[in-house]
């Protein structure tokens, strides 16, 4: 699938830094474990999430591999381990990671792969042809209009997205192949709510508004125009910019295993998802895998409450149980309370 | 460089120009035409205004494209985006062979399946080949041109979705049936609908760029001068060839007219000061204004810079659909010059209406004494004479303090298809209707799943074609037993209208207070059944609808937190937008599953048609039931008597009569007595009547 030529540069957004921070983040940790974009019509989700594309990483894969398996981990699909015991040598080569979309109206046989038709009529072979989660495995998924979702995808999606592993068991077909993704979400609240299980799938959360600020929203129309005037011209203008920020994820990427985070800060984490009544450990490792990731953005080597602070609201937000009748505590408040004391 | 040209296709009817008035649908048109960035036109009003002939005559006067040749995408390249295959066929810098076609429009129907809309597997290719290829559908047939959707509003809500997602990403991305595909999908979106059939979803309302609300002509002259031209020669068309000539000037013009900055900032303030939602309002605005400069240059022909007269000029057609405060504008001047102003004038600054009283149509009709209830969807939307989503401040207004805590609800999670209620039996086409989702075999397939059939014979070819007599050129042998049928999967959901009694009463306000937190609990309960929930409150001389069928707990909570209370008791108001707006949901999706929840004393007391109240309350329930619509009815009236003692007929009319077990009757629904209105008194019934499946 090919993207559109014309991708409007991330550097080029105004504003809406804590959309654009928990989209870098995800960046520089994938394990982060994806974001859920909540926000009115046209206020550049859609837009960000694209965008973030060409400031993606390398990552190594495994050279021929259809998944394109990772060669440090285990196990590796079975395509690559029939090569493997075939006496072949695997090579591994750098690929950018990508966005890969996933429509709304995807059938299931596309998501997850189905029989190689051509293959069966030609050549008489049995071949699984494979779909998005395929094409997915390592990559960032992204779904506009999430809640939109069909819920016998959604069911494939959580299915898959909790094992790491796609299992296909259709058309005379049996195989698995790995899938892991990096879930990226887009949805208008006001067209309905996300299922609880697939909205905990998000590593983080933000909602974004529309801007209300006269300058910035002026320099929104001049920027939006002179991009659609020459877009070539426009990304080459913003060149300087995006080569900055790939930089410095990258950078951070490289510093991330050394980042510390210390047991006072594990303990601040802990108290503060008790303090909020989220349901599960998730909250804690994310919070904890952003914090870290937030400070290798920044250049630092250990990750304090300071960090903690910054991310809570992305991390909690959608995991703070809400109560028929009472209005969900705001994350920010109690993070600076909680975290206060620590 | 010349290319070679393909004779435009004639037009029938009328010419642009032809078309008697309505100028600022004209002018809405025009824009979108010279600046296709500006994102379509919507084009609401009441039957019979032009809206369709003046969509395509607009198609007529488009000038001719260049498209290259041989694609099947239609693929511009003038518009910087390409197919995989355009995108191949230049690489190395080879330059891809054009041809001139002329700009038309693509219908996009209603009853549209949505193969034919994205595209689909090529079932032709497919069986004489054996191999797989896209055939494209309605949204590259629209590349380059225009896609015109009529009745918009009543599209199906998964076509919606498709629709919304290619205007926006200007991309039709497809995985679906078997095939993998993505290619270029431009096109100017013209959409009409008449609102009293049913609203537009938020969401593709904000993707028209520029909307127009189209009144029947007020002027006598104007409708001769319309008959007049319905008896003259249609399709002369004089006036288009030089609307065309206009449309390319302006066109080749557009790139070189200045935006000043100032008039950016202009258009911001004006965003922010009618509080749309977004950011698309400034751009289409800026857009829109610098079109319109494109479309009349200066004195020599040359391109002059786009001014706030233009802003000025075309800033209602973006900011119509996206304001949310109340009440008519006018932007003034001064306004949008707002840059040297130290205080603007705020919105609602100026009672004028702008441009002829055009742009605030929601607001006009209003089912109050005299009207004739002959625009049900005007009506159920009126409120007291001022238009726009938020009510007035309200004479007394309900602050909800204390909440009930939501105990275990249990909703039955799929409510049985009626059976037998007389409905039409379905035909195929309906049965057709919702998303492909996965296929089976059965007995007799009547909806065949085309890639699943394909996938089943897929591995017995070799076998067959071994089999085969000799000389059969088939590359699929198909046999019965690989047949698939499609299993489609409509987002079938309740639909629970709630009708409020909102007249001053004792316990008026614990009756508002306790059906907003059912509402809300029975929101956060439903989403996963895809159920909606609509509020309708009637109290003084009308019925207001409050909260529009929706899904969503967030735009519930906003738009019940202040609800109104006071003043007599409208009830047949109430009854006739509650089944105006059943009516026009059901218009939309044959398959709602409607249920009325009547909430209130059965004691109207104004009249809608001149009839005593009563006897118009229940002419008004018998239409309900006959519209086959399921009831509840939950009787606050404190005094009201045993069922079994209730004497019949309306001459018994009186406070010794249970008016609300009367209703009941009438409206073949159930009648419940509550002493205390309580939201678990309210979910109860609402549960225990969706559980048995109406």
């Amino acid at each position: 699938m090919s993207e559109p030529r014309s991708v409007y540069p991330f550097t080029a957004l105004v504003g809406q830094d804590r959309m654009r921070l928990a989209l870098e983040l995800n960046a520089v940790n994938p394990s982060v474990g994806g974001v859920l974009i909540r926000g009115q019509k046209g206020t550049a989700k859609s837009t960000a999430v694209r965008a973030l594309a060409r400031l993606l990483p390398e990552i190594q894969v495994i050279r021929g591999c259809r998944y394109g398996c990772d060669p440090l981990s285990e196990p590796l699909c079975l395509e690559c381990q029939q090569r493997r015991a075939g006496g072949e040598e695997l090579v591994a080569e750098p690929r950018r990671m990508r966005v890969v979309e996933l429509p709304i109206n995807a059938s299931e046989d596309r998501v997850v792969g189905s029989i190689d038709l051509e293959a069966a009529i030609h050549a008489g072979q049995r071949r699984f042809q494979p779909g998005v989660l395929a094409e997915a495995n390592r990559q960032i998924l992204y779904v506009d209009e999430v809640n939109l979702l069909d819920d016998h995808i959604v069911d494939v999606l959580l299915d898959a997205a909790a094992m790491g592993v796609n299992v296909v068991e259709r058309e005379g077909i049996s195989v698995w192949h790995p899938a892991r993704f990096i879930l990226v979400g887009t949805m208008n609240p006001e067209e309905g709510d996300l299922r609880p299980q697939l909205l905990d799938r998000f590593g983080l959360c933000v909602d974004v508004e529309g801007i209300s600020d006269l300058s910035e929203r002026v320099e929104i129309v001049l920027r939006r125009e002179a991009f659609e005037e020459d877009p070539e011209a426009f990304q080459a203008s913003w060149a300087e910019a995006e080569d900055r920020l790939r930089v410095q994820i990258a950078e951070a990427m490289a510093l991330l295993p050394q980042v510390e985070v210390g047991r006072p800060v594990l303990e601040a984490i802990a108290r503060l998802s008790i303090a909020l009544d989220v349901d599960g450990h998730r909250a804690d490792l994310v919070g904890r895998k952003a914090a870290q990731a937030l400070a290798a953005l920044r250049g630092g080597r250990s990750a304090g409450i300071a960090e903690v602070a910054e991310v809570a609201p992305m991390v909690l937000s959608h995991r703070v149980r809400s109560h028929p009748g009472q209005r969900p505590p705001d994350v920010a408040e109690v993070a600076s309370r909680v975290l206060g004391e620590a | 460089m010349s290319l070679p040209t393909v004779e435009l296709a004639p037009h029938r009817g009328p010419g642009f120009l032809q078309v008697v008035g309505q100028d600022r649908m004209k002018l809405a048109l025009l824009l979108a035409a010279v600046d296709p960035l500006i994102g379509g036109v919507l084009i609401r009003g009441e039957r019979g205004t032009a809206k369709s002939t003046l969509a395509r005559a607009l198609a007529a006067v488009l000038p001719p494209r260049e498209v290259v040749v041989g694609c099947r995408f239609h693929c511009q390249p003038s518009a910087g985006d390409l197919c995989e295959q355009c995108q191949r066929r230049s690489q190395g810098g080879r330059t891809l062979p054009l041809e001139i076609a002329p700009t038309g429009l693509v219908e996009l129907p209603l009853g549209a399946t949505e193969d034919r809309v994205v595209g689909s597997l090529d079932l032709e290719f497919a069986l004489n080949s054996g191999e797989v290829r896209f055939q494209p559908g309605v949204l590259a047939e629209a590349n380059g041109q225009v896609l015109y959707v009529d009745e918009v509003n009543l599209l199906d809500h998964h076509l919606v979705d498709v629709l919304l997602d290619a205007a926006a990403s200007g991309r039709n991305v497809v995985e679906r049936e078997g095939v993998s595909a993505s290619h270029p999908s431009h096109f100017i979106l013209i959409g009409t609908m008449n609102p009293e059939e049913g609203e537009l979803r938020p969401q593709l309302l904000d993707r028209f760029g520029l909307c127009v609300d189209v009144v029947g002509l007020r002027d006598p002259e104007q409708r001769v001068r319309v008959m007049e031209s319905e008896l003259g020669p249609t399709g002369s068309a004089s006036g288009d060839e030089s609307l065309r000539l206009q449309l390319t000037e302006a066109r080749r013009r557009l790139p070189e007219v200045e935006l000043p900055r100032n008039l950016v900032r202009a258009a911001a303030r004006m965003a922010v000061d009618q509080q749309v939602v977004g950011h698309r309002a400034d751009l289409v605005m800026v857009r829109a204004a610098r079109a319109l400069a494109a479309l009349r240059p200066g004195p020599s022909g040359a391109a002059r810079p786009a001014g706030l007269q233009d802003l000025m000029e075309v800033a209602e057609l973006a900011l119509v659909h996206r304001r949310t405060v109340a009440g008519s504008w006018v932007p003034t001047m001064a306004e949008g010059a707002g840059d040297q102003q130290a205080s603007a004038p705020g919105p609602g600054g100026d009672p004028e209406p702008v441009q002829g009283g055009e742009g605030e149509q929601e607001g006009g009709g209003e089912v109050g004494e005299g009207s004739q209830s002959s625009s049900p969807g005007q009506a159920a939307e009126a409120t007291s004479g001022r238009a726009g989503p938020m009510p007035a401040p309200p004479a007394a207004s309900v602050e909800l303090e204390e909440r009930f805590e939501a105990g275990p609800l249990q909703l039955p999670h799929e409510r049985r298809r009626r059976r037998g209620s007389g409905r039409r039996s379905r035909t195929s086409s309906q049965d057709r209707r919702g998303r492909y989702v996965s296929s089976r075999w059965q007995e007799k397939t009547t909806d065949l799943a085309l890639d699943a059939t394909l996938r089943a014979a897929a591995p017995h070819q070799h076998q067959r074609r071994s089999a085969a007599p000799a000389g059969d050129g088939r590359a699929i042998q198909l046999e019965r037993q690989d047949l698939r049928q499609k299993v489609r999967q409509r987002r079938i959901g309740n639909l629970i209208v709630f009708l409020v009694d909102a007249s001053a009463s004792m316990d008026a306000e614990q009756r508002m207070d306790a059906t907003r937190s059912a509402i809300l609990a029975l929101l956060r309960e439903a989403y996963v059944r895809r159920d909606r929930v609509a509020m309708i409150s009637f109290a003084g001389r009308s019925a207001r609808v409050v909260l529009r069928p929706t899904s969503s707990v967030d735009l519930a909570e906003r738009q019940l937190s202040r609800l109104a209370v006071g003043g007599t008791t409208p009830l047949t108001h109430g009854l006739v937008a509650a089944l105006d707006l059943i009516l026009a949901e059901r218009r939309r999706d044959q398959d709602v599953l409607p249920l009325l929840v009547l909430i209130s004393d059965g004691r109207g007391n104004i009249s809608l048609r001149g009839d005593e109240p009563l006897r118009e309350a229940q002419a008004a329930a018998a239409e309900i039931q006959r519209a086959r619509i399921h009831t509840v009815v939950i009787d606050t009236s404190r005094d009201h008597l045993p069922v079994t003692q209730t004497p019949g007929g309306p001459q018994m009319a009186g406070y010794h009569f249970n008016a609300c077990a009367d209703l009941s009757r009438r409206l073949g629904g159930e009648y419940f007595a509550l002493f205390d209105v309580t939201e678990q008194g309210i979910l109860r019934p609402v549960a225990e009547a969706l559980r048995r499946g109406a």
